[in-house]
């Protein structure tokens, strides 16, 4: 796990400085003197050597110290640490939305297999795969904003505006984002089920009379979870990264709009940042899933 | 089915969750980009000035809506030589924080400024100042170490605002000033928001009691923001494509004004062919600028033939200077030796959409008279380091909003690498003239020289574009300085 985030901490810091782009020149704009520039640049520490540069970022990184952001002149730290109140809630919303929706529809398809509801379900998830996101939301504020006028267009007032209207500005956006991994949860549960339901202890279940609903509740779920789940462990962290674009159409001050202004910026400290914390928050999410699957499968805790 | 019950009624508690109502004097604005900061005499940024400059921070002197300089918290000022300076400031200003403004404030600020270790973006500017003087509390003497003409208008502009000397370590999170606002909050990555100043020096002004800033980067959700109603007004980020079918809601008004934003095709002239006069005065020749501003800004603009635009003073008309004459463009390629044309790489960056739908027309133009353009689509920071600071590229589109930048074409080290050495003294002549009547002629010289030697070609003049609801009233038509100033704004009764 260390290793792994060494690894991406040496590309990300390597490939923000490679790329073409002066932090300087960009804050300074077009109209700077060249004095000017080398003055900024040279309070920011960038012209001292690369090597100098990584040691005393990943040092400070270790201790929890992110360095400073060039664009705010604030921590690191505490500008994730203050968009992930946004970004957060968002991914969990967006997660449970994904769970409540596709598990369900999910085992009904399964049940209803080649019949109407499964062709239905299934053109349904299709069409959560196809929709890229951003379109999605787009259409949702078109339809739910500007038409209805049910719901702001975006923005964030934050919770200290109370839970519910903090939680309404993120529905539409938990919906676009949800959307795609909706689709693939729903299929994955389907096939998931579906092979449970071939396997012998069901049709044991079903010769020894048991009613259909018992068949599947007691017996085939609880199997069928547990690759299930482990899947949408894994979405959880695609979620979070997938949150970019979707900040943006709805203009919420996250963790993915953080990343995209510091690109655009060459903020280096922040994109270093962010990029390494949400590496690490992948990382440590597909550990958990690693360990949750050896809970809940006997078989492999054994091996 | 109590769990898709209890989820419905759940949905429906949501969507009754009340929003904040909009109060009677209250605006909402959309501004593009989230200011990296507040501090004026740290960054040049323009989205800094869209919220400080002229509404939290003022200057001695102001450019008005109309371009013209007036008199601010300097109520009048004398000088005969434009060297010599004595600013009688107005009396009862005070900052947010209660204290009243005094010359010592000035003094302070404008050394400030000309101090390397401060780091102020447009520190050569005050290198000039050699003297500055407190004659009493509300006089200050400013000595200059040779005649500047364009001391006045720098002492309008955003890098000269002032603010009280003991709140310097403020100026980035939540500067103070003399200005109608005051900065009431700010929540990083989603708003800013000004409260009126009760205090403020011009009586009955403002008429806004908050001003919310929110930060919308991308035109699409800024339209849905409008048209929704979460804000009222959007100054800046909407194209003239977005614009169209906004012009026929009823609910809308399109403001459509100047600006002081020359868009241009830049050619690299350390570069063969651009070298070459000829050449030069053939792209020129190529262009029907009337169809490029019908095509890349659906005909809002104004055509340009040299850099000074219309807001300026001295503005000379010389967009016909050089006109389309295809015809014509061949023979001087002929001439310069490029019978057959020759082949271009056009760089322009997306971030400025409206420079990538220039280029688009242009490829075709310029293809009729033999100049096969490529264009090349680079990230803004890649523009940057590449074009404006090493001069690698053969062409380029972009649009330079600084007033008076002028001496860029003066500087034979910015990216036009244009070396004029007859142009370079007479504009130096022309920071020293003290008579308006010879300055101008001296700048219609100017105007007529860059059109004769054509070292980039100035396509049109970027419209100001805002639109508002209907019932604002108050906001500037043109845009003559990089300000959003809400002095004036108010809902109409």
């Amino acid at each position: 796990m260390a290793a792994t985030l060494l690894f991406v901490s040496l590309l990300v810091f390597v490939v923000v400085r490679v790329l073409p782009g002066d932090p300087a020149i960009l804050m300074l704009g077009i109209d700077a003197s060249p004095e000017t520039v080398a003055r900024l640049r040279a309070s920011m520490g960038l012209d001292r050597p690369l090597p100098v540069q990584y040691v005393e970022w990943i040092g400070g990184a270790i201790r929890g110290n992110l360095g400073r952001s060039i664009q705010y002149d604030v921590p690191v730290a505490g500008l994730i640490v203050s968009r992930l109140s946004v970004t957060l809630p968002l991914t969990l919303m967006a997660a449970a939305l994904m769970v409540f929706a596709a598990i369900p529809l999910g085992v009904y398809a399964a049940t209803r297999h080649r019949r109407l509801g499964d062709y239905l379900t299934m053109t349904l998830s299709q069409l959560g795969i196809a929709v890229p996101a951003f379109w999605a939301g787009l259409l949702l504020v078109l339809l739910f904003s500007v038409r209805l006028g049910w719901f702001a267009s975006g923005g964030f007032d934050g919770w200290g505006q109370g839970v519910g209207g903090a939680l309404k500005s993120l529905l539409l956006p938990a919906i676009a984002l949800g959307l795609f991994q909706f689709a693939v949860l729903a299929r994955t549960t389907r096939s998931a089920v579906l092979e449970v339901l071939r396997e012998e202890y069901v049709k044991t279940a079903r010769a020894k009379g048991l009613s259909e609903r018992l068949v599947l509740f007691r017996h085939a779920l609880r199997n069928a979870m547990i690759p299930v789940l482990t899947v949408a462990g894994v979405q959880l962290g695609q979620l979070m990264a997938g949150s970019i674009i979707l900040e943006s159409v709805f203009y919420l001050p996250g963790l993915g709009r953080l990343a995209l202004g510091a690109i655009t910026s060459r903020d280096l400290p922040v994109v270093q940042g962010v990029v390494l914390f949400v590496a690490s928050v992948i990382v440590v999410i597909n550990a958990a899933v690693d360990v949750l699957y050896g809970l809940l499968d006997p078989r492999i805790r054994y091996e | 089915m109590t769990m898709l019950r209890a989820l419905a009624l759940a949905l429906l508690a949501l969507m009754t969750a009340a929003g904040p109502a909009a109060a009677q004097g209250a605006l909402a604005v959309q501004v593009p980009a989230e200011p990296p900061g507040l501090d004026l005499t740290a960054s040049p940024a323009s989205a800094i000035a869209a919220v400080v400059h002229y509404n939290v921070q003022e200057c001695l002197v102001k450019v008005d809506k109309n371009g013209k300089l007036v008199p601010w918290l300097a109520e009048r000022w004398y000088t005969t030589d434009s060297k010599n300076y004595t600013f009688f400031l107005k009396k009862g200003v005070r900052f947010h924080n209660g204290r009243e403004m005094k010359a010592a404030d000035v003094k302070f600020v404008l050394e400030r400024a000309a101090n390397p270790e401060t780091k102020h973006p447009f520190q050569k500017r005050y290198e000039i100042i050699r003297d500055i003087i407190i004659k009493d509390d509300y006089t200050v003497s400013v000595t200059l170490k040779e005649v500047n003409a364009n001391f006045l208008l720098e002492m309008a502009r955003q890098g000269s605002v002032i603010y009280p000397r003991e709140a310097v370590d403020t100026l980035k999170s939540a500067p103070l000033g003399t200005g109608p606002f005051t900065v009431a909050d700010w929540v990083r990555g989603d708003r800013i928001v000004l409260a009126k100043n009760k205090d403020y020096h011009v009586k009955g002004l403002p008429h806004l009691d908050k001003v919310t800033f929110r930060f919308i980067p991308d035109p699409n959700s800024a339209l849905a923001a409008l048209k929704s109603g979460d804000i009222d007004v959007s100054a800046f980020g909407l194209g003239p494509e977005n614009v169209v079918d906004l012009k026929r809601d009823p609910r809308f008004q399109v403001i459509l004004g100047d600006t002081t934003n020359d868009v241009i095709l830049a050619m690299n002239n350390s570069k063969k062919p651009y070298s070459d006069k000829r050449v030069r005065l053939a792209v020129t020749h190529a262009i029907n600028k009337e169809e490029v501003l019908k095509g890349a800004m659906f005909g809002l603009g104004r055509i340009l033939g040299s850099n000074v635009d219309p807001l300026n003073p001295y503005f000379v008309d010389m967009s016909k200077a050089v006109p389309y004459d295809p015809a014509k463009a061949r023979k001087l390629l002929a001439e310069a030796g490029y019978p057959n044309g020759f082949d271009a790489v056009l760089r322009v960056s997306p971030q400025y959409y409206y420079t990538v739908r220039t280029g688009e027309v242009l490829v075709s133009q310029l293809a009729k008279v033999g100049i096969k353009v490529k264009i090349e689509q680079i990230e803004w920071g890649q523009w940057l380091s590449q074009v404006w600071k090493e001069a690698n590229y053969d062409l380029t589109i972009i649009g330079h909003a600084e007033p008076w930048d002028i001496v860029n074409y003066a500087n034979p080290g910015y990216y036009f690498r244009w070396d004029n050495k007859e142009f370079q003294a007479l504009y130096r002549e022309s920071e020293q003239t003290v008579d308006d009547k010879k300055r101008r002629e001296q700048f219609a010289r100017l105007q007529k020289m860059m059109a004769d030697e054509a070292p980039v070609v100035w396509l049109y003049m970027h419209p100001r574009l805002v639109v508002a609801k209907k019932g604002v009233t108050g906001i500037w038509k043109d845009l003559p300085i990089s300000s959003l100033d809400l002095t004036e704004v108010a809902w109409q009764k």
